[in-house]
């Protein structure tokens, strides 16, 4: 596995010598800022939970712009047959570029831990809530970022791996919102697949087994998909 | 060496290869020689494991290439037609992480990302991004990570494309001085530099094998002369195998 460790590092290098990580990192942070002002002077709470409502929409629109080069790239520039020929398994390519982003991913994240820092000095925030809270917006993130890892891997062209990451993202994030149109079993599907509900939980402090089942499964099952998928060499 | 039975494969309709059976021996150097779309890309991406093969088998030292995979490709260096690089990395990286992904152990790196730097004559650029580099330098960056790993076998899909005709006698020398330790399969559609170094020549046409034999026979038979007499070059043999494409073609 220390193979995958070489991948990720490669990973990771090739976003900080493009302008597109400082772009996307800036980007970020700049509305999370603006967000966290608005949300604590508004709520006049030490409390991080719309915060994290926030990051968690963004991410919606981050996780496929992160993803998309991913596989697709290196489809297009031929790079692909450079790593499928060399002698490293097929699952040590996929997880080392799931870690790569999911490092990066993490840098982003631990750049709004000040938030946690401000409150804490202007007043008495519940730590294990915001632990939690964090817990559930890295989680995920980790299951859009397999979103996206997917969808890189199923095509040459950038711009229809994001395209596909967010019609999926786009799907599981609003699909509470079409609970109201079914009934039975379809709603309580909609209600089921849907990420903001199992966010809900942890934002405000409370881990249930069925919440982080939830992410850690779409995590493996899109990181299954996408090992099968690079088998497939010429799409 | 490299032994293939019956392979064939198929990208839908489009029969590629038909039942290529050919045996590589070790230390040889064999030119694959075919127009484009004959099959030669195809068989050298089958023979490196980038494809599976739709039927037949391959083996490697005896070692059949599906089921040891990764064990195989650790004795093969590979250039693919484009080189594969990462061009906003430089040429050190890049290096580096050939190295890193291809099993090199960590002590031995720098020594074996020396020598490739020094054997492709890449000292003077090897801090710039490879984005920036000519056709040449990029294509000697594409063969240094070949053969970083000391492979046993070495294929190249036209090596020597984009490259001037001093660094092409240079590629040919470096190709010489390999050759004692390692198998080497080439494929050009340059004839004379398949004159230089081959000893064998495999022509392909349409997928199908229609020559297997060492240059020297080859050129002396005269294969595909209207006369018998007539010593004839590899460029004219290979245009009278083609003849009737010539042809249709261009005629």
């Amino acid at each position: 596995m220390d193979k995958a460790f070489f991948i990720a590092k490669k990973e990771l290098a090739s976003y900080f010598k493009s302008p597109v990580a400082y772009i996307i990192l800036v980007l970020a942070i700049s509305i999370f800022n603006f967000f966290f002002f608005m949300i604590i002077d508004h709520n006049q709470e030490a409390s991080l939970r719309d915060v994290f409502r926030v990051m968690e929409f963004i991410f919606v629109f981050l996780a496929p712009l992160l993803t998309m080069r991913v596989f697709s790239e290196e489809k297009l520039t031929g790079t692909m047959e450079f790593l499928m020929t060399a002698p490293v398994s097929n699952t040590a390519i996929v997880l080392g570029k799931y870690a790569g982003v999911l490092v990066f991913f993490t840098i982003m994240v631990s750049l709004t831990f000040v938030y946690y820092g401000l409150i804490e000095y202007f007043g008495s925030p519940d730590a294990s809530a915001t632990f939690t809270g964090y817990f559930g917006v890295w989680l995920e993130g980790a299951f859009f970022i397999a979103i996206g890892l997917m969808a890189s891997s199923w095509t040459r062209n950038q711009i229809v791996a994001a395209m596909t990451s967010y019609m999926i993202i786009f799907f599981l994030y609003f699909s509470t919102n079409l609970t109201k149109f079914f009934e039975g079993a379809a709603a309580t599907f909609f209600q089921q697949i849907s990420t903001t509900n199992h966010l809900e939980n942890l934002v405000i402090g409370i881990v249930t087994i069925g919440d982080v089942t939830y992410y850690l499964s779409g995590i493996l099952f899109c990181v299954v998909l996408t090992r099968l998928s690079i088998e497939n060499r010429l799409s | 060496m490299i032994t293939t039975k019956n392979i064939s494969k198929n990208f839908g309709s489009f029969q590629a290869l038909q039942d290529v059976s050919f045996e590589i021996n070790r230390g040889e150097i064999v030119g694959f020689l075919g127009l484009n779309g004959a099959g030669k890309t195809t068989l050298m991406r089958i023979l490196t494991s980038y494809l599976p093969a739709s039927s037949g088998t391959v083996l490697i030292d005896g070692e059949n290439i599906v089921e040891n995979s990764l064990a195989i490709r650790q004795k093969i260096g590979y250039l693919p037609e484009s080189p594969p690089l990462y061009s906003n990395m430089s040429v050190k990286d890049y290096l580096k992480f050939a190295a890193e992904i291809k099993g090199i152990p960590a002590s031995q790196r720098k020594v074996q990302l020396n020598r490739v730097v020094e054997e492709c004559q890449l000292g003077d650029v090897t801090h710039k991004t490879i984005a920036t580099l000519s056709k040449g330098y990029k294509q000697r960056t594409g063969i240094a990570q070949a053969i970083i790993h000391q492979p046993k076998i070495l294929i190249l899909d036209e090596p020597t494309s984009g490259l001037d005709p001093v660094q092409n006698l240079q590629l040919r020398n470096l190709i010489k001085n390999l050759k004692d330790e390692r198998t080497i399969i080439i494929s050009t559609h340059i004839l004379s530099e398949i004159e230089q170094i081959a000893q064998r020549v495999l022509i392909i046409r349409a997928g199908k094998i229609i020559v297997d034999d060492s240059l020297e026979s080859l050129l002396n038979s005269g294969a595909g002369a209207s006369t018998e007499s007539e010593a004839l070059s590899l460029e004219e043999i290979f245009i009278n195998l083609h003849g009737d494409q010539s042809v249709t073609q261009f005629g």
